[in-house]
C-alpha cells in the first residue's frame, strides 16, 4: 500500500517532467525548424554592417576632350568616433592644430551622413604640414588619420557653370524615388545642369565593404569587399574655346551697355544679364550657352554656406543661379518677323515681290482706332519682305499682322502663331537640361485662358486687331527663351528640321573608349519651300551686309567675304524698364554650321548691344575655322587660351 | 576488491548511464563555454582559454564532490543532515553579512582568491537531504505536522536566499520542496493549500513591490516581448535569435555569429545553451535534452527502486532541482518561461552549481547502488 501511493506519486511526478520535457522540445523544434530561415536572416543583419563609400562621378568633357568637370583629390583628416569618444582631449589637440573651434569639430564628429563604421572626416583641404605633424606625433593624435578624399572640381572655375550644373548631397524628395537605385542619405547627387541630367552615366557604383561587427558594434574583420566603379565621362557638344568667348563678349557687352546711355531717358543701362547660344543647325547640339551674371560651381562642392547662398539669391545680384538660356523668357520683338514672314508666304498673303509702302507709321482704323509706328519713325518707302527683314520695316509686318486677322475666318486666328511654334518658339526645346521654360506665343486663346487662370493680372479676355500687330513684330505676350531663339533660326538655317537641342554627345568609359552615342532627336519638319527661304535668306543677310541693315554698323570690318553671316536685330520694348537687346544670326550664310542667338536684358538696341556681342563671338568662330586671319586681340586672347 | 564478487556489493550496481550521461554533458559544457567565451576574450586581449581551463577546474572538483557524495553510504550521511543543513543554514546568514561579496545589487558569494563560492547552491542540497530526512517517517501519509516542519525548515534558507535576493534559486526550492512533499505522502488538500499559498506568495511578491524592478521586468518580458526598450527583451530577442539561427544542422562549432559577437547577454553562465542552439543546430541541442532525458530517467528510476523512503526522497529532489533548472533555463532562452538567474545543470559556467549538480548525482549513485545492501 505504501509502495503503491509512492509509486503512483512517482508516476505522476514522471509524467509531469515528460511533459516539461515535451514543451521544450516543441518549442525547440518551432525555433529552429519551423522559424529558422527568419530568424537567421535577423541573425545576418545583426553581425553584417555594411558600408558604402561613393565611387569617383565620371568626368564631364568638352567635344575635343578637355575637362570641363573632374574629381580632385584632397587632404583630409579623418577620425575614429571610437576612439575620439574614448579620448575627448584629442579635439582639443585638432582645435589647436588646425585653428577650428572645438564645437565645429564635435558637430563634424557627430555627422549622422557618415556611417558608424568609418571615420568621419572632420577637415578637408589640410595643409600637408599639419598632416605630417598629425603623422609625426601619431601618439597625441589616437584614431586620427590623413587620408586623401575625392571631390568635384571644376577646373575653369565659373566656365560653363549653368550648362555643367553642380553636385549636392542628395535631399529626401531627391532620396525617395532612388532608394531602389541604391542611393543612400549623405551621397551626392547631381543637383543641376548636365550634373543633373546625366546623373545616371556620371554616378558609379560605390565601394561596399562588409563588416562583421559585433554586439558593440565593434568591427571584428571584413566579410569582402566590392570596389567602387567609377562613373561613365560625359563628352558634351560643348566647345570651351566657343564658351569661353560667349562668356568673355557677353560679359564685355554688358559691362559696354553699363557705360552706355540710353538716348530716350538718358540714364545708363542697367544691362542686368544676357545669354548667349550657339548651336550647330545640322543636328541641334549647342556649342556654346553662356548666361550672365554667372557662379562659381566649385563654391557648392563641400555644401555652400548659407551666407554666400542668399548672396547669391539676392535681387540685387541679378540671380546669377539662373540659367537665362533656358530659363529667361523675352519677347523677340524683330527677331519673330521670321515667324510672320514665314507664314504669310505660306499662307499665299505674300508674294516675295509684293511690296508695302512704308510711311513710317501704320494705323488701324475700328472700335479701337490706334496708329503703330516704326522705331524712330523711320520711313523705309516701298519695302517687299526682303528689304522689310534688312531695314526692319514694323509698319511692313503691322500691315500683315492685319490681313492676317482680316483673314482670320479663313486662316483661323492664330495662323502666324502656329507658324512660330512650329519652328521651335513658344515650347519647350526639349534641351538635356533640367528646369527649361517654356515661354508662350501670345494669341487669341492663350489671353482668353490667362484670363481664367490669373483674372487679377491678366484682366482682358478680349483680342483686338492691335494685339494682331504686335504679334507680327514680336511684342505683345510673346515671351520665349535665348535657346528658342536659337533654335528657331536653326530651323530656318536647315531648311525646316527642328532639332531637340543637345549637349550630351557620347557617353565614355574612363579610357575614353566610346561606350554610347548621345542621337541628335529631330522633333517634327516644317514645310519650307525655296521659294520661302531664298528671299527671307536674302533679307537676313542684307541686316548684316547691306548699307541699310540694322546691324551693318556692328559688322563693319567682319570678314563677310569669308565668312557669310545672315542675321537679324530686335529690340524689345518692357513695360518700366530698357529695352530687351536680342540679335540671332546663321554663318556661314551660305551653308550654315553655326547658329547664334544674343539677348541681353535692359542694354537697348539689338543692334547697339547684342549684335557687338554676336559679331565678337562669330569673329572669333571664324578666326578658329581659319577664314579669318589675325582678328581684334580680345579675340586671339580668348581663342589661345592665355587668359 | 573482494566486495565486487559479492551481489550485493554497491560497485556491481553502480549506474554507469547515469554518469556517463552526467560526464558527456558537463565536457559538452566545458567546450560550449570555451566557444562562448573565447572571441571575446581575444578581442579584449586577454586569454581565450581562461574560461575552458576554470570550467575544467570546476568539472574536476565536481566530479571528486560527487565520488565523495557516492562513496559514503547515504544512510550514514542521514545522522550527519542536521549539522549538513546547520552548516547550509549559517553560510547563507554569513554571506549576507559583510563577510560575502555583492554584484548587481546581489549579495550570494564569498570571495575565496580567485574563485567565488555561492552557498545557496549547496544549500539546494542541504534542503534536500533535510526534507528527504524529514518526511521519510511520514511513510507515504503525511500528517499536517508533517507537513509544516517540512515547510518550516525551507523556509529559513528561503528567507535568507529572498534577502541577498536571488529569485531563481528560491524558485528552486519551492520545486523541490513541493516534489519532494508530493511523493512523500501529501494529500490531495495540502497540495492544494500549498499551491494557493504558492499563487498568493508570487502575487504579493510582484504586486506589493517586494521584487526590485529589474527582477519584474525579467520576469515579465517573456509574457510580452515586444516591448524592445526593455533590456531583458532585447536579452530575449538576441538569445532566441541565435537559437533559431542555428537552424537543423548548426552553424558548426565556433562558427555563431551570435555566439561570437557576444549578442547573446551572459552566454557562457544562464544563457549557455544559445551556444549549443546556434553552433550545433537542432541536431546538438535534440543531442543534449536527450542527455537531459537520460539522466532525469536514471534518476527517477533510483527513486522508484529505492531501498528505502530517505534514499527515494532524496532521488526525488535531486530530480525535482535538477528538472525545473533545465525547464526553466532552456525554456527560458526560448521564451517559454520567465527569464531567471538559474544555471543550466552542467553545462554554465560556475563552479558551485557544478559541484550542487555533482553532489546530487552522487547522492543518487549512493541510493541506486545501495539497493540492496
Amino acid at each position: 500500500m505504501t509502495q503503491d501511493t509512492s509509486r503512483l506519486r512517482l508516476g505522476v511526478l514522471g509524467m509531469v517532467v515528460l511533459s516539461l520535457f515535451c514543451a521544450l522540445l516543441a518549442r525547440l523544434w518551432y525555433l529552429q525548424v519551423l522559424a529558422s530561415p527568419t530568424f537567421k536572416v535577423e541573425a545576418q543583419h545583426n553581425s553584417v554592417a555594411v558600408v558604402y563609400t561613393e565611387a569617383p562621378r565620371g568626368r564631364i568633357l568638352d567635344r575635343n576632350g578637355k575637362v570641363l568637370a573632374d574629381n580632385r583629390v584632397v587632404l583630409a583628416l579623418v577620425a575614429d568616433r571610437e576612439q575620439i569618444a574614448k579620448k575627448p582631449e584629442v579635439l582639443d589637440r585638432l582645435s589647436w592644430l588646425l585653428g577650428t573651434p572645438i564645437p565645429v569639430l564635435q558637430e563634424r564628429m557627430a555627422d549622422e551622413r557618415y556611417s558608424l563604421f568609418k571615420p568621419v572626416p572632420v577637415a578637408l583641404d589640410v595643409p600637408k604640414d599639419k598632416l605630417i605633424y598629425v603623422r609625426e606625433h601619431q601618439g597625441d593624435f589616437p584614431g586620427v588619420e590623413g587620408v586623401q578624399l575625392t571631390e568635384r572640381w571644376y577646373p575653369n572655375g565659373s566656365i560653363a557653370a549653368h550648362v555643367l550644373g553642380s553636385v549636392g548631397e542628395v535631399n529626401d524628395q531627391e532620396l525617395g524615388p532612388r532608394k531602389a537605385l541604391g542611393y543612400k542619405a549623405g551621397d551626392s547627387i547631381g543637383k543641376s545642369g548636365v550634373e543633373l541630367t546625366y546623373e545616371t552615366e556620371l554616378r558609379g557604383d560605390p565601394e561596399i565593404a562588409k563588416l562583421e561587427v559585433d554586439s558593440l558594434g565593434r568591427v571584428q574583420r571584413s566579410l569582402g569587399n566590392q570596389p567602387a566603379v567609377q562613373g561613365d565621362d560625359i563628352r558634351l557638344s560643348i566647345d570651351l574655346d566657343i564658351q569661353r568667348l560667349a562668356e568673355e563678349s557677353l560679359a564685355q557687352g554688358i559691362d559696354l551697355a553699363r557705360k552706355s546711355t540710353d538716348f530716350l531717358t538718358g540714364k545708363r543701362f542697367l544691362a542686368s544679364g544676357g545669354s548667349v547660344v550657339v548651336t550647330d543647325p545640322r543636328d541641334g547640339s549647342v556649342l556654346a550657352m553662356a548666361s550672365n551674371p554667372t557662379y562659381d560651381p566649385n563654391e557648392f562642392t563641400n555644401g555652400i554656406s548659407v551666407r554666400r547662398f542668399s548672396e547669391l539669391n539676392d535681387p540685387a545680384g541679378h540671380y546669377p543661379l539662373n540659367n537665362r538660356a533656358i530659363q529667361g523668357l523675352y519677347a523677340p520683338a524683330s527677331t519673330f518677323k521670321l515667324a510672320t514672314s514665314v507664314a504669310a508666304m505660306r499662307h499665299g498673303l505674300i508674294s516675295a515681290r509684293d511690296t508695302y509702302n512704308d510711311q513710317g507709321s501704320y494705323t488701324v482704323v475700328g472700335e479701337r482706332s490706334q496708329t503703330f509706328s516704326n522705331a524712330r519713325g523711320a520711313r523705309n518707302g516701298l519695302v517687299d519682305v526682303t528689304k522689310a527683314l534688312t531695314v526692319s520695316s514694323d509698319v511692313f509686318y503691322y500691315w500683315l499682322g492685319e490681313r492676317f486677322w482680316d483673314n482670320r475666318g479663313k486662316l483661323g486666328p492664330s495662323a502666324v502663331q502656329d507658324v512660330a511654334r512650329s519652328l521651335g518658339m513658344g515650347e519647350y526645346t526639349n534641351v538635356d537640361l533640367p528646369f527649361e521654360s517654356n515661354g508662350r506665343i501670345d494669341e487669341p486663346a492663350s489671353r482668353e485662358r490667362l484670363h481664367k487662370e490669373n483674372p487679377a493680372v491678366f484682366p482682358y479676355p478680349e483680342w483686338y486687331t492691335g494685339y494682331n500687330l504686335n504679334v507680327a513684330v514680336g511684342q505683345g505676350d510673346t515671351q520665349i527663351t535665348p535657346l528658342q531663339l536659337a533654335n528657331s533660326y536653326a530651323t530656318f538655317a536647315n531648311g525646316g528640321t527642328v532639332f531637340a537641342p543637345r549637349l550630351g554627345d557620347a557617353v565614355l568609359d574612363r579610357s575614353g573608349n566610346l561606350l554610347r552615342d548621345i542621337e541628335a532627336k529631330v522633333l517634327r519638319r516644317t514645310e519650307l519651300p525655296a521659294s520661302i527661304l531664298q528671299p527671307l535668306m536674302a533679307g537676313f543677310r542684307g541686316v548684316v551686309s547691306d548699307p541699310s541693315g540694322t546691324a551693318y554698323g556692328a559688322f563693319a570690318g567682319f570678314p563677310l567675304a569669308q565668312f557669310p553671316v545672315a542675321g537679324k536685330t530686335g529690340t524689345a520694348e518692357v513695360l518700366g524698364k530698357f529695352d530687351t537687346s536680342l540679335f540671332t544670326a546663321y554663318a556661314p550664310a551660305d551653308a550654315p554650321r553655326y547658329v547664334i542667338a544674343v539677348v541681353m536684358e535692359e542694354a537697348g538696341l539689338g543692334a547697339s548691344a547684342a549684335a557687338p556681342v554676336a559679331r565678337r563671338v562669330l569673329e572669333g568662330i571664324a578666326v578658329k575655322e581659319g577664314v579669318s586671319a589675325a582678328a581684334p586681340g580680345a579675340v586671339n586672347r580668348i581663342l589661345d587660351g592665355k587668359d | 576488491m573482494q566486495s565486487l564478487r559479492n551481489p550485493a556489493s554497491p560497485w556491481r550496481h553502480l549506474d554507469l548511464t547515469l554518469l556517463v550521461s552526467t560526464v558527456s554533458i558537463s565536457l559538452m559544457g566545458v567546450l560550449m563555454v570555451y566557444s562562448a567565451t573565447r572571441q571575446k576574450q581575444q578581442t579584449a586581449g586577454l586569454d581565450p582559454a581562461f574560461f575552458l581551463k576554470r570550467q575544467a577546474i570546476y568539472l574536476v572538483v565536481g566530479l571528486v564532490i560527487m565520488a565523495v557524495a557516492s562513496l559514503v553510504d547515504y544512510r550514514h550521511i542521514r545522522d550527519y543532515v542536521p549539522f549538513i543543513y546547520g552548516g547550509a543554514v549559517l553560510a547563507l546568514l554569513l554571506v549576507i553579512s559583510p563577510l560575502g561579496a555583492s554584484r548587481r545589487g546581489t549579495q550570494a558569494w564569498f570571495q575565496l582568491g580567485p574563485f567565488q563560492f555561492q552557498p545557496s547552491e549547496m544549500a539546494k542540497i542541504a534542503l534536500i537531504l533535510a526534507l528527504a530526512a524529514v518526511l521519510a517517517g511520514a511513510r507515504g501519509h503525511l500528517e499536517t505536522g508533517g507537513l509544516l516542519t517540512a515547510l518550516g525548515i525551507s523556509f529559513v534558507p528561503m528567507a535568507l536566499i529572498y534577502v541577498q535576493p536571488d529569485l531563481g534559486t528560491n524558485m528552486v526550492f519551492v520545486a523541490v520542496v513541493i516534489a519532494v512533499v508530493l511523493v512523500a505522502g501529501a494529500r490531495p488538500r495540502h497540495i492544494a493549500v500549498l499551491t494557493l499559498l504558492g499563487i498568493t506568495a508570487i502575487a504579493m511578491v510582484v504586486e506589493l513591490g517586494m521584487m526590485q524592478d529589474y527582477q519584474r521586468d525579467r520576469l515579465t518580458a517573456f509574457l510580452d516581448p515586444q516591448t524592445d526598450s526593455q533590456r531583458s527583451s532585447y536579452n530575449l530577442r538576441q538569445s532566441q535569435i541565435a537559437i533559431a539561427a542555428g537552424g537543423v544542422a548548426g552553424r558548426g562549432l565556433f562558427q555563431g555569429t551570435q555566439t561570437n559577437l557576444s549578442f547573446v547577454p551572459e552566454q557562457h553562465t544562464d544563457f549557455i545553451f544559445t551556444a549549443v542552439g546556434e553552433e550545433l543546430g537542432f541536431i546538438g541541442a535534440l543531442a543534449l535534452l536527450g542527455l537531459f532525458g537520460v539522466v532525469v530517467w536514471r534518476i527517477w528510476r533510483a527513486a522508484v527502486l529505492a531501498r528505502d523512503q530517505f534514499g527515494r526522497l532524496v532521488c526525488v529532489g535531486v530530480l525535482a532541482m535538477l528538472v525545473f533548472q533545465i525547464f526553466e533555463n532552456v525554456g527560458m532562452t526560448m521564451g517559454i518561461t520567465p527569464i531567471t538567474g538559474i544555471p543550466l545543470p552542467f553545462m554554465s559556467y560556475g563552479g558551485s552549481a557544478m559541484m550542487a549538480a555533482f553532489a546530487g548525482i552522487g547522492l543518487v549513485l549512493n541510493v541506486h547502488m545501495r539497493r540492496f545492501s
